[in-house]
């Protein structure tokens, strides 16, 4: 059969059950001695080493199979929850995750699936198991069974003597054996069994066993139902050989329908391509309009008119499709902060808001890095110790809280910490030593702040640790959220906490964009960052502090003009345009030579360049299909 | 007519997979539960051929739908679908009703002749 079809249906019923592990060892460790969680566990492991089985995953399987032992003894009642089982309960569902990842990618197992199996092994193996509790509890019908099989004590003389032999290599071969017996019993009365119908339940036999029945069916007729119940090879009348088991191949029943389905499964990669399809087919939209404008034909017009608003009906239908709530992606983080917690010997309360909002899944795949990198951030830097948290007269657990929400056109995901806030002063000697502030400055904004520890490498941590300092730090998280259209704002109050803000758009895929032009240039303004437009007017440019500024009613905006930027001589424009940009609160005026209208892109994105092309987040083919840069405009303000 | 079928297994990897192996044969999957309850609820409502019962699902496990599907309908045909390891559950299963067992990983043909087994 090929599996590899099932490939992508197992890692994805895998994932939500690590994730749902996760979950539940998180509760277990709260409460150790819940006896739900265990039982939900065992159910999680036991579902992914049946489905791994099936795939021929066999690290996996291991794995599985020894979390599966270790639960099954504290679901027995044989063992404790201690702290040492639940770091290593953690570890197997760490390692059962990249397992996972291994074999589904074809890549060979990771070495530590076998060190983490036998720990799990020796764990289970070194403490006492208290055996009669589990004989107790694994076998309950035991008693059952000999009233339904009496057993040889009775003296066997009469009736007839089936001797039963099992195929070679029978998996569960006493529950096989068990079942014959079974069968037996429905065609007479089964007067003895040999071995024991115990013995045969423990596998205490190798492939032979013996039914004695009393029947009013032929002998041959009986041996005839026993051979047809599976896995028989062969079934002999008192020494009296009987032709081997005809084998019980399924024959296949012809023409059957296709059973009814309610709903389908969709391959995620045809929804990419699905909404690659629409992207082009929004451009297309685009050059149709432009070509029916121009024709003055009002039948044509109609048409495109009509064609285009369906266009835009399906383009909306899609993007629902590929909604998806964050849930998936944020469900890790819980496990996340504990360990982050642990790492840094601090304890955190960890509240999520907002996990049922629902997200293109683009942006979502983009966004859980960043999102990890401030949580691990609110934890290192922002909680203190809990000393340190008690001596400041505050709960000795702190709080990161997690939130998410979504606007008509904009998602907000907020991390927030009640922790030690930003080191002001650090990061002022840290500005003043690169030379970013005046020695004078005595104060700095939100907005400088951010701006500063934004900066690829101004970090104020002292030390490395596990977590934040591997140079993570804001200014990965903020070129990031940059790259993906979207903006970080920080709040940060000394003693009392820090709020970091992202601002993201619903979808990477189409964005709407203002086009502006430089000399022979057209470029998009995502329209995201685009507050207003407004013509230049000599009068209104002030120089402030030696550098250009546009006074917009009672607003001073830093001007930049695109066309130094782009490094093209002075215009010779008559008529300059300003586009008003915004990202945050941070606000600057952009001078283009002209406004070429509103449009909705297909972005496509820029392999990340290497110091490289700072003024640019991707590109774009226009509806006239000439290709347009999109402008960065975090990296203008 | 081909012969109706009710797959309950809490994974959908191994609903399908089970749900494949009797489509190609021609069997008629008309229903799926995922725990033991809908798969009780399932039977009453359907009353399909055969059933196929993991037996470690959520809400009421699989030995116990087997039981109350059997008190329901003593002629029901369910097929246990069960881990390497789990025998005493199996031989449980048995008592409970259920008529034959398949051991994951499954193999297709080994499905199908238990199937007809259980059907035969």
């Amino acid at each position: 059969m090929d599996l590899s079809r099932y490939a992508d249906l197992f890692l994805t019923e895998s994932r939500e059950h690590l994730s749902a592990m996760n979950h539940l060892l998180l509760a277990l460790e709260r409460a150790p001695r819940a006896t739900e969680p265990v039982a939900e566990l065992f159910r999680a492991v036991h579902t992914v080493k049946g489905m791994s089985a099936t795939m021929g995953y066999g690290a996996v399987t291991t794995l599985a199979h020894e979390m599966e032992s270790l639960l099954d003894r504290v679901r027995q009642g044989e063992r404790e929850v201690s702290a040492d089982m639940m770091e290593l309960l953690f570890q197997g569902a760490d390692a059962l995750e990249r397992a996972i990842a291994r074999a589904v990618a074809g890549e060979p197992d990771p070495a530590e699936s076998v060190t983490v199996a036998a720990a799990l092994r020796d764990f289970a193996a070194a403490a006492p198991a208290r055996k009669a509790a589990r004989r107790s509890k694994a076998a309950p019908k035991a008693p059952r069974v000999r009233a339904t099989a009496p057993r040889a004590k009775r003296p066997a003389v009469r009736g007839t003597l089936l001797k039963v032999r099992l195929k070679e290599g029978v998996v569960l071969k006493g529950a096989r054996a068990f079942l014959v017996v079974k069968r037996a019993e429905a065609v007479g009365e089964v007067l003895a069994v040999e071995p024991s119908v115990e013995a045969l339940q423990k596998e205490e036999f190798d492939r032979d066993f013996g039914i004695r029945i009393s029947t009013r069916s032929s002998a041959d007729k009986v041996a005839e139902v026993l051979r047809a119940s599976g896995d028989v090879e062969s079934v002999t009348i008192e020494g009296a050989p009987v032709a081997p088991a005809m084998s019980a191949a399924a024959a296949p029943v012809p023409d059957a329908p296709a059973a009814p389905t309610r709903h389908v499964r969709i391959d995620l990669r045809r929804l990419d391509a699905l909404m690659n399809l629409v992207g082009e087919l929004v451009i297309a939209r685009g050059q149709l309009q432009q070509l029916a404008g121009a024709s003055a034909d009002p039948a044509l017009e109609e048409t495109v008119t009509q064609g285009a608003r369906l266009i835009g009906e399906m383009q909306d239908e899609i993007m629902r499709c590929r909604m998806v709530p964050v849930a998936q992606i944020f469900d890790r983080f819980p496990r996340l902060v504990r360990d982050a917690a642990r790492d840094a010997g601090k304890q955190v309360e960890f509240v999520a808001e907002g996990q049922e909002s629902e997200l293109d899944r683009s942006m979502l795949d983009e966004i859980g890095d960043p999102v990890m990198h401030l949580l691990r951030n609110a934890i290192d830097h922002g909680i203190e110790t809990p000393a340190d948290r008690t001596a400041a007269g505050k709960p000795a657990a702190g709080r990161v809280t997690l939130s998410i929400s979504r606007e008509r056109s904009a998602a907000t995901i907020r991390v927030s910490d009640d922790g030690r806030g930003v080191d002001r002063d650090r990061v002022m000697t840290k500005a003043r030593s690169l030379g970013l502030i005046d020695a004078a400055v005595t104060a700095i904004t939100d907005e400088q702040l951010i701006k500063f520890i934004s900066r690829p490498g101004f970090s104020t941590a002292a030390r490395v640790t596990n977590l934040s300092g591997r140079g993570v730090g804001i200014d990965v998280v903020a070129t990031r959220v940059r790259s993906l259209g979207g903006s970080l704002e920080i709040r940060t109050v000394t003693g009392k906490g820090t709020t970091v803000t992202a601002r993201l758009p619903l979808t990477l895929a189409i964005v709407r964009a203002m086009l502006a032009r430089v000399a022979d240039e057209t470029y998009a303004v995502p329209m995201t960052h685009v507050t207003e437009t407004v013509e230049l007017s000599a009068a209104q440019v002030r120089t402030v502090q030696g550098r250009e500024a546009l006074l917009l009613r009672d607003d001073v905006l830093p001007l930049v003009r695109l066309r130094e930027k782009v490094t093209l001589g002075a215009s010779s424009a008559p008529m300059q345009q300003v586009v008003v940009m915004e990202v945050g609160e941070r606000r600057a005026a952009l001078v283009v030579d002209e406004l070429a209208g509103q449009q909705d892109i297909v972005v496509k994105q820029f392999d990340p360049v290497r110091g490289g092309l700072p003024l640019f987040s991707g590109a774009t083919i226009l509806a006239d299909g000439a290709p347009a840069l999109i402008l960065d405009v975090g990296s203008l303000l | 007519m081909s012969h109706t079928v009710l797959v309950c297994d809490d994974a959908i990897f191994m609903r399908t997979m089970i749900s494949d192996i009797l489509q190609q044969s021609g069997f008629e999957v008309v229903g799926e539960a995922e725990t033991g309850v809908e798969a009780v609820a399932q039977y009453k409502k359907l009353r399909p051929d055969l059933v196929t019962m993991d037996i470690v699902m959520p809400e009421m496990g699989g030995i116990d739908a087997v039981r109350e599907i059997t008190k329901f309908d003593p002629s029901a045909r369910v097929l246990m679908c069960s881990a390497m390891g789990q025998q005493a559950l199996v031989v449980e299963a048995i008592q409970a009703g259920a008529k034959d067992f398949v051991v994951k990983p499954f193999q297709p043909s080994r499905v199908l002749e238990a199937v007809q087994r259980v059907l035969g």
